[in-house]
C-alpha cells in the first residue's frame, strides 16, 4: 500500500466525480439520496468541492476519462466512472480498483456490430471465419472501427479472431461502415437506435460488457486513518439508502407476545425485526422486509390476529455491518487502529 | 522515412553509435562478423516506421507490444519490433528491389513487456533475389547459427519446418479452402486436429433453409439469391463485403453441411503427416513412406525439402542440433516455405534466441508488384546473453 502520512499530514479524501452533463447530475442525485449533499465550489466553473457535514472530504469534478486516471493512479480514493472506461483504460483492474457498487445509472452496452447486410453472420464464430476469408481473399485484414482498442483485442483474442485491424475513430464511429473507414465497428449503444440507423446488428454474442455508472475505489490511493473514516461513512450512507430503497417496514401489533411471529416471518418472508433481538413483549412487531413481499406478510400477519398492518417507506436503513466498506477493507488492509 | 545507410563494408560500419551492441560485450559485432564476412552487407534501415505495417502483416495482438507514437500530421508511428519489415521495406525502395542483395544488421529492436526493459538487441541477415532457393535457405539458417555460436550461444538446439510441405499436403489431400486456413492456424497455434475440427466455425442455425436452398446453386444463382435476400429485407448492402462473397460463404456451408468437413482417411494421414519429427533425413524417407501408401503426391515440395536437408549437412551444421517437425509453421501468410528457430536446450524455461525462415510473399504485402525470393534470420543477443530467459 501507498505510505500513510502519519502525524495529521494525510491529505484529504478524494471523490471524483463527472464535470459535466447527464452523468454529473445523476451522480449528484444518487449522493443526495444517500444523504450525501455534494456542494460544488462558489460558481459553476469551480472544479472543487465538498459534501456537507463531512470535513475532510474533497470532491473533485473533472471528466469521466480523467475519473479513471486519477483512480488508477491514486491520485482519488473514490470515483463514479462507467465501467467501459475502467476496462478500456486500466490495464490490471483488479490489482488497482475495487469496483463497489454499481449505480444504477448510465446503462451502455460495448457491443461488436456488423453490416445488417451480412446475412450470413450472427456469431462471433461466423465473423472468425469471415475475417479469415476476407484475408485470404483480399491480402487485407478487415477493419474494426472502435474507441475501445484494449476491450476489442481482448475480446477478439478470446474468441480466437486474428485476421481483423483496429482503425481507432473518436467519434461517430457507428458510421465507419458505411463511409468504407471499417468494415465493422465495436461500440457503446443504449437502446440500438443508432446502430438500427446505420444498418448495423450486434452479433448474437457480440456483447462485450454490460456497463453502467460505477462507484469505485482505488486500491493505491494514499489510505490513512481519515481516508479510511470517510470512506466507511460514506459506504455507510450509501448502503443505508440502497437498503432502504429495496425495503418497507412493515408495523402490525399482535394479540400476544410476538417472539414465534417474528421468527417465522424471517423464515418465510426474508423479514427482519426492526428492534434487534428485543422483541416487545406487549405483541407490536416492526419488520423489515423486501418490497416484493410486503403483502403477503401483511397478509399473513392478518392471520396471526393482528388487526392492522401498517407499511411505511424507509428514507435510510444503517446496520452495524457494513458490507461495502468490508469489502474495500479487504483490499487495503485493516490499516492502523 | 525511407532513407537508408547501406554501409559498404565492416570498416564503416556506424558502430559507435550503436551503445545497445557494446552493453553486450561486443558478442553483437562477433556476430555481425559472421555474417560479413559471408558477404552481407550491413544495413541499418530506421528506426521508425508507420505502425500500420506491423499491424497489417502480424495482427492487433502485437499492438500491446508496439512503442506507438505518432508524427504531426497524426500519422500513428512505432519503433521497429523487429528487423525483417524494416530491411525489407529499405530493399525495396532502393535500386537493388528484385535483384539479388544479401544484408546484415546490429541494433535495437524495442518491445514492450510488462516489467521488463523494452530494448532488446538483434542482429541477423536477410536474402533477397536469390533463385537457388534451398542453397539460401540453407546458407541463411547455417550462418544464423554460426553467428549465434560466435556471439556465445554454444550449444543451440533447431526445430526446423517447412511450409510448403504443408501446404503440398492439404494440397494433395484436396482440403477445402476454409478448412486450409483454419488448419493452419490451428496447427500453428499447437493445437490437436481434434480440437481444430471440433471448433465451430458458423452460428450452430446457420439458416438451414438457405443452405438447403443453395446445396445444389452455382456462383451466379446464390448470389442473385442473396440479392434477393437483402432487397426484400430493404437492407442497402454497405459495409466491404459483396453480396457476390456472402453467396460464397453460403455455398462453402452448403458444400460442408453434409457429414464430417474432412473424410476420416483425410484426417487420419493429416496425423500421421504432422505427427513426423525428428531427424530431417529420417522424416523425409517417413514422408516418401506416408505419401507413396496413402497414393498421394507432394510434388516439387518434397524434393525442395530433401535438396535442402543436403545442404544444411553440407554446411556442417551438427544433424543431431536440428529436429524437423512436420508440425511448425507460423500463422503468418508471407511465411511461405523452410522457417526455422533454435533454442538453449541446457535452459529449461528458454525462449527462442534465433527464429527465421523463406518469406516469399512479404515484398508483395510491401508494395512490390511480385513475390521476391527472400530468406532472413533474426537473433535476439539478449536472450543469447541471459541463458534465454528474457
Amino acid at each position: 500500500m501507498a505510505a500513510h502520512p502519519g502525524n495529521g499530514a494525510e491529505g484529504p479524501f478524494v471523490l471524483a466525480v463527472p464535470s459535466k452533463g447527464r452523468l454529473q447530475e445523476a451522480a449528484q442525485a444518487f449522493f443526495a439520496r444517500a444523504g450525501l449533499e455534494l456542494v460544488q465550489g462558489r460558481g459553476a466553473r469551480d472544479y472543487r468541492g465538498a459534501i456537507a457535514g463531512l470535513p475532510g472530504v474533497e470532491v473533485a469534478y473533472v471528466s469521466s476519462a480523467e475519473i479513471v486516471g486519477q483512480l488508477a493512479a491514486g491520485a482519488a480514493h473514490f470515483g463514479v466512472a462507467g465501467e467501459d472506461l475502467v476496462r478500456e483504460k486500466v490495464a490490471d483492474v483488479e490489482a488497482r480498483l475495487e469496483l463497489l457498487s454499481p449505480l444504477g445509472f448510465g446503462h451502455a452496452n460495448v457491443v461488436v456490430a456488423a453490416p445488417k447486410a451480412w446475412i450470413d453472420v450472427r456469431t462471433m464464430a461466423d465473423l472468425d471465419d469471415v475475417a479469415s476469408a476476407y484475408r485470404a481473399r483480399r491480402g487485407e485484414r478487415m477493419r474494426v472501427a472502435t474507441k475501445y482498442v484494449n476491450l476489442t483485442r481482448r475480446y477478439f483474442a478470446e474468441h480466437g479472431i486474428a485476421d481483423y485491424r483496429i482503425v481507432e475513430s473518436l467519434g461517430a464511429t457507428e458510421g465507419a461502415p458505411a463511409s468504407g473507414a471499417a468494415e465493422l465497428i465495436v461500440d457503446i449503444t443504449t437502446t440500438g437506435a443508432t446502430l438500427e440507423a446505420n444498418a448495423l446488428k450486434t452479433l448474437d454474442d457480440g456483447t462485450i460488457l454490460r456497463s453502467q455508472a460505477t462507484l469505485i475505489a482505488s486500491l493505491t490511493a494514499p489510505w490513512g486513518a481519515n481516508a479510511r473514516q470517510a470512506a466507511r461513512d460514506i459506504l455507510a450512507r450509501i448502503a443505508a439508502s440502497e437498503e432502504a430503497l429495496k425495503s418497507r417496514e412493515v408495523r402490525a401489533r399482535l394479540p400476544s407476545p410476538a417472539h414465534v411471529v417474528v421468527e417465522t416471518a424471517a423464515e418465510r418472508f426474508g423479514a427482519v425485526s426492526a428492534t434487534g433481538e428485543d422483541i416487545d413483549p406487549h405483541g407490536f412487531v416492526a419488520l423489515h422486509c423486501a418490497r416484493g413481499k410486503v403483502a403477503e406478510l401483511a397478509g399473513w400477519l392478518l392471520t396471526q390476529g393482528a388487526e392492522r398492518v401498517s407499511v411505511a417507506a424507509l428514507e435510510q436503513t444503517f446496520a452495524a455491518r457494513n458490507a461495502l466498506y468490508d469489502a474495500l477493507e479487504k483490499r487495503i488492509g485493516a490499516g492502523e487502529h | 522515412m525511407t532513407q537508408t545507410i547501406l554501409v559498404d563494408s565492416a570498416s564503416q560500419a556506424p558502430r559507435s553509435g550503436d551503445p545497445a551492441g557494446h552493453t553486450l560485450g561486443g558478442a553483437g559485432e562477433r556476430a555481425l562478423d559472421c555474417l560479413l564476412a559471408a558477404g552481407f552487407r550491413r544495413t541499418e534501415p530506421p528506426i521508425l516506421h508507420p505502425a500500420a505495417i506491423f499491424l497489417d502483416m502480424s495482427g492487433e495482438e502485437v499492438r500491446r507490444r508496439l512503442f506507438l507514437t505518432a508524427d504531426a500530421a497524426g500519422e500513428e508511428l512505432c519503433l521497429r519490433p523487429e528487423y525483417t519489415i524494416p530491411v525489407c521495406r529499405a530493399y525495396l525502395s532502393s535500386d537493388k528491389a528484385g535483384k539479388i542483395a544479401e544484408y546484415s544488421y546490429l541494433g535495437p529492436v524495442f518491445r514492450a513487456r510488462a516489467g521488463q526493459v523494452g530494448e532488446q538487441t538483434q542482429t541477423g541477415l536477410e536474402s533477397f533475389g536469390r533463385r537457388d532457393a534451398e542453397a539460401a535457405d540453407a546458407e541463411v539458417f547455417s550462418l544464423a547459427m554460426e553467428a549465434a555460436t560466435a556471439a556465445g550461444g554454444g550449444s543451440l538446439v533447431a526445430r526446423l519446418g517447412d511450409a510448403g510441405l504443408f501446404d503440398a499436403m492439404l494440397d494433395s489431400l484436396k482440403i477445402p479452402e476454409p478448412w486450409r486456413r483454419r488448419l493452419r492456424r490451428g496447427v500453428a497455434r499447437g493445437r490437436s486436429l481434434e480440437a481444430i475440427f471440433s471448433r465451430p466455425s458458423q452460428s450452430a442455425l446457420a439458416q438451414p433453409g438457405v443452405l438447403a436452398a443453395l446445396e445444389s446453386a452455382d456462383h451466379a444463382g446464390a448470389k442473385a439469391l442473396v440479392e434477393d435476400l437483402l432487397a426484400i429485407a430493404g437492407i442497402d448492402a454497405v459495409g466491404g463485403r459483396s453480396a457476390g462473397e456472402i453467396a460464397d460463404r453460403f455455398l462453402e456451408q452448403a458444400s460442408l453441411r453434409s457429414g464430417q468437413p474432412i473424410e476420416a482417411e483425410k484426417r487420419t494421414v493429416l496425423d500421421a503427416f504432422l505427427a513426423i519429427s525428428g531427424d530431417p533425413d529420417q522424416a523425409a524417407v517417413e514422408l516418401r513412406r506416408l505419401t507413396q501408401s496413402a497414393g498421394l503426391d507432394l510434388g516439387p515440395a518434397l524434393d525442395a525439402f530433401e535438396r535442402r536437408n543436403g545442404f544444411i549437412a553440407a554446411r556442417g551444421v551438427a544433424i543431431e542440433a536440428t529436429r524437423f517437425s512436420a508440425a511448425f509453421v507460423r500463422d503468418f501468410d508471407y511465411y511461405t516455405g523452410f522457417v526455422f528457430e533454435a533454442h538453449d536446450p541446457h535452459v529449461s524455461s528458454a525462449k527462442t534466441v534465433l527464429a527465421g525462415g523463406r518469406y516469399d510473399a512479404l515484398a508483395r504485402r510491401l508494395g512490390a508488384n511480385e513475390d521476391i525470393p527472400a530468406v532472413g534470420a533474426a537473433i535476439t543477443l539478449d536472450r543469447l546473453m541471459n541463458g534465454g530467459e528474457r
